[in-house]
């Protein structure tokens, strides 16, 4: 009932917003000297219910850590710094028609984007329409950058198939004695996740490795025994999962119970999460994964990120929020070498024009694009180690060294 | 052949878990024609209750379910008495499914209100063990679950073909004005049934927070299966939800590892248009739960 309602109310706030435009719309007028010195107002959807409602929060949190620090200072060109939420329900249709609302008709200055690629193309789609400069926080997936955008950045370190980067090129320079075999793959049929584990997949499989089992499961999967079933009978040396949160605990849970070992077991996104470790008990020790930010680093900004974070939300800062606070410091360095914060064409194109060539220096450590908005690093690759979250790749990042083969689970 | 004796020893087990999680909603079909979607949201909002009886007191999870029966029993009366007891009867299949959607959503927010979006489980030390038969894997989490289906479903049905007013709620089933001429005071056994249909809920959630993490949004992925399995087994007949259940696992759990994953997850749709082309009446059950 209240998804009805709301829809309508959607409907009906659009129609006004067309009828609203028709008449005052001046692409590219400079605006009143009134509205320069108002807030700087930022449009932003983001999931806050519905399946992707916690890593979309945490995106919030990330923005809002952001925007709490610009303002102490002073906020963007002086003007502070305002944020407008809309919840888009994990819905692509939902988060299209958010964001044309946000600019035709609050008339933003800037947008941020929402979370995952799923998301991230329907509104780039939108922002680009209008020639908005459009940083997102997280759409890593191939097909992100196959759309033609011209103003869409990727605020992380890597796109999805280099998240293991490191970790393939720690296997495949193993000695020929020590290296794995077989590898068995199990990934979400999602294009995020599936981009993570074939990265892997085709840099391991080139490198003679062999890929036993390839099994690819729809997000209503509730039981993943059998998938572990499987990959029992393939005896694989490597165990990589393509994963969200509840799978990767699914799995895991189920590999145990089906008695596989392998030597090295990688998931992807879950054991970032915090809820992690109590959710397999035991079974984290030795599990590997890709990362893009670490609460130890010291990279710019990194440290009052998490500080401010505590201050605000009283937990601790995850990957979300600081994916989120490294597009408003993109933004911000962006807004500082444009001298700029309007929705004018003119403004948007210096905006993007100065994201395109420069490098930015971010809580996620410094990160420059190629000409499709792709950011050109690697994720760190991290290990619980005796029960601790130990970055183990790169060599210059590393906290811990490298377990492998990893203890039986 | 021993995965395949795998996949099929996996696929009973699940079964087991889809009849206790669909048996109520084959109940409130049954005894109001009401399709209640919001059934999966209720056995997480049984999953979070149990959570909480765990975390906060430091009990077993199932030693939550004396207080969560008889709550969610409560519940669903209250549901069946103060909100679809008011739809309007011609067309309360309709209406059931929009008032019921609107109750999933509430309790999604609360849930997400109280108990924040962030994964919460519940891991026992059994949940990640197996007992192992004949070089086929049966894990701990997965029998407990089947174990715990067939108790319920054991009471449900014995409470319904034994007692009086299990001869009530069925005789409210068949033919409510007949079963009302004989004395049946049949809206307060339709509540009684509906309440019965939720308890069985708060069984299936204790049970599903032992085997998978879960957040707010969690019961979505589950309507359709459920759907499915009493579509399959005979709107409105307990007896059929449970033998379909048990039939779409064993045939979830075989595909999967014979094909993949995307076709297991679509075999209950191929059996949901089988069951609506060939045999609209279900394929265990009798013409839209005249019997049981």
């Amino acid at each position: 009932m209240a998804r009805v309602s709301k829809g309508l109310a959607i409907i009906s706030l659009c129609a006004l917003a067309l009828t609203a435009c028709a008449k005052t719309d001046e692409p590219g007028a400079a605006p009143s000297p009134g509205q320069q010195r108002g807030p700087v107002r930022i449009g932003v959807s983001l999931p806050l219910t519905g399946d992707f409602s916690e890593p979309g929060k945490g995106i919030q949190e990330g923005y809002q850590v952001w925007a709490d620090r610009v303002n102490a200072k002073g906020g963007l060109l002086g003007r502070k710094v305002e944020l407008i939420f809309r919840d888009d329900a994990s819905d692509p249709n939902r988060v299209s028609s958010d964001y044309e609302s946000l600019i035709t008709q609050d008339k933003v200055d800037l947008v941020f984007g929402p979370f995952s690629s799923r998301l991230v193309i329907p509104a780039a789609k939108v922002a680009e329409s209008y020639g908005m400069l459009f940083v997102e926080p997280a759409g890593a997936a191939a097909e992100v950058f196959e759309q033609g955008f011209k103003r869409l950045f990727y605020a992380a370190p890597a796109i999805a198939g280099d998240h293991y980067d490191y970790l393939s090129d720690y296997l495949t320079q193993l000695p020929a004695d020590q290296r794995p075999k077989t590898a068995a793959y199990a990934s979400l049929d999602d294009p995020f996740a599936q981009g993570t584990a074939y990265g892997l997949r085709d840099k391991l499989a080139a490198a003679g490795i062999k890929t036993v089992v390839d099994e690819v499961y729809p997000p209503e999967t509730t039981d993943f025994a059998p998938i572990a079933a499987k990959i029992a009978a393939a005896k694989p040396d490597l165990v990589v999962g393509g994963t969200q949160f509840e799978d990767s605990v699914g799995l895991v849970r189920a590999l145990q119970e089906l008695k596989v070992q392998p030597k090295l077991a990688a998931f992807s996104t879950g054991p970032t999460l915090a809820e992690f470790p109590a959710a397999v008990k035991g079974a984290a020790e030795h599990v590997i994964s890709p990362v893009g930010w670490s609460a130890t680093a010291t990279f710019t900004g990194n440290q009052d990120l998490v500080k401010r974070y505590k201050e605000m939300f009283g937990g601790d800062a995850n990957e979300d929020a600081a994916n989120g606070y490294t597009v408003g410091q993109i933004v911000e360095a962006a807004v500082a070498a444009a001298q700029c914060a309007d929705p004018s064409k003119e403004c948007q194109d210096k905006l993007t024009a100065h994201i395109g060539q420069a490098t930015f220096d971010t809580v996620v450590g410094p990160l420059s694009f190629d000409d499709k908005g792709r950011p050109e690093q690697a994720h760190m690759i991290q290990q619980y180690v005796n029960g601790k979250v130990e970055i183990v790749l790169p060599e210059q990042a590393k906290t811990a060294g490298i377990v492998y083969p990893k203890k039986p689970w | 052949m021993s995965l395949l004796a795998q996949g099929l020893a996996l696929g009973v087990l699940t079964g087991g878990l889809y009849a206790l999680l669909a048996s109520g909603l084959s109940l409130y079909f049954g005894v109001m024609r009401v399709v209640m979607v919001a059934h999966p949201a209720f056995l997480f909002l049984a999953a979070y209750l149990t959570y909480t009886a765990h975390t906060v007191f430091g009990v077993d999870p199932f030693l939550a379910l004396p207080v969560t029966v008889p709550l969610f029993f409560a519940l669903g009366v209250a549901v069946q008495r103060l909100l679809i007891a008011r739809l309007a009867p011609e067309n309360v299949a309709m209406m059931s499914v929009l008032l019921t959607f609107g109750l999933a959503l509430t309790i999604e927010g609360l849930l997400g209100t109280f108990y924040t979006g962030s994964y919460k489980s519940i891991s026992m030390d059994y949940a990640t063990r197996s007992l192992t038969v004949a070089g086929v894997h049966l894990p701990y989490d997965k029998i407990i679950a089947f174990l715990v289906a067939a108790l319920t479903l054991g009471v449900l049905f014995a409470v319904l073909v034994k007692s009086r007013f299990g001869q009530a709620l069925r005789a409210t089933i068949q033919h409510r004005e007949a079963a009302r001429l004989v004395g049946i005071p049949t809206e307060r056994v339709a509540g009684h049934g509906f309440g019965v249909g939720l308890a069985t809920a708060a069984a299936g959630g204790t049970v599903l927070a032992l085997i998978t993490p879960f957040f707010p949004a969690s019961h979505w992925v589950w309507i359709g299966k459920l759907m499915a399995v009493i579509v399959v087994g005979g709107l409105g007949s307990v007896t059929g939800a449970a033998l379909a259940a048990v039939l779409l696992g064993v045939v979830e759990g075989v595909v999967l590892v014979t094909v993949d994953a995307t076709w297991a997850t679509m075999m209950f749709y191929v059996f949901l248009f089988l069951a609506l082309l060939v045999r609209p009446q279900g394929f265990f059950g009798g013409r839209l739960a005249h019997r049981f």
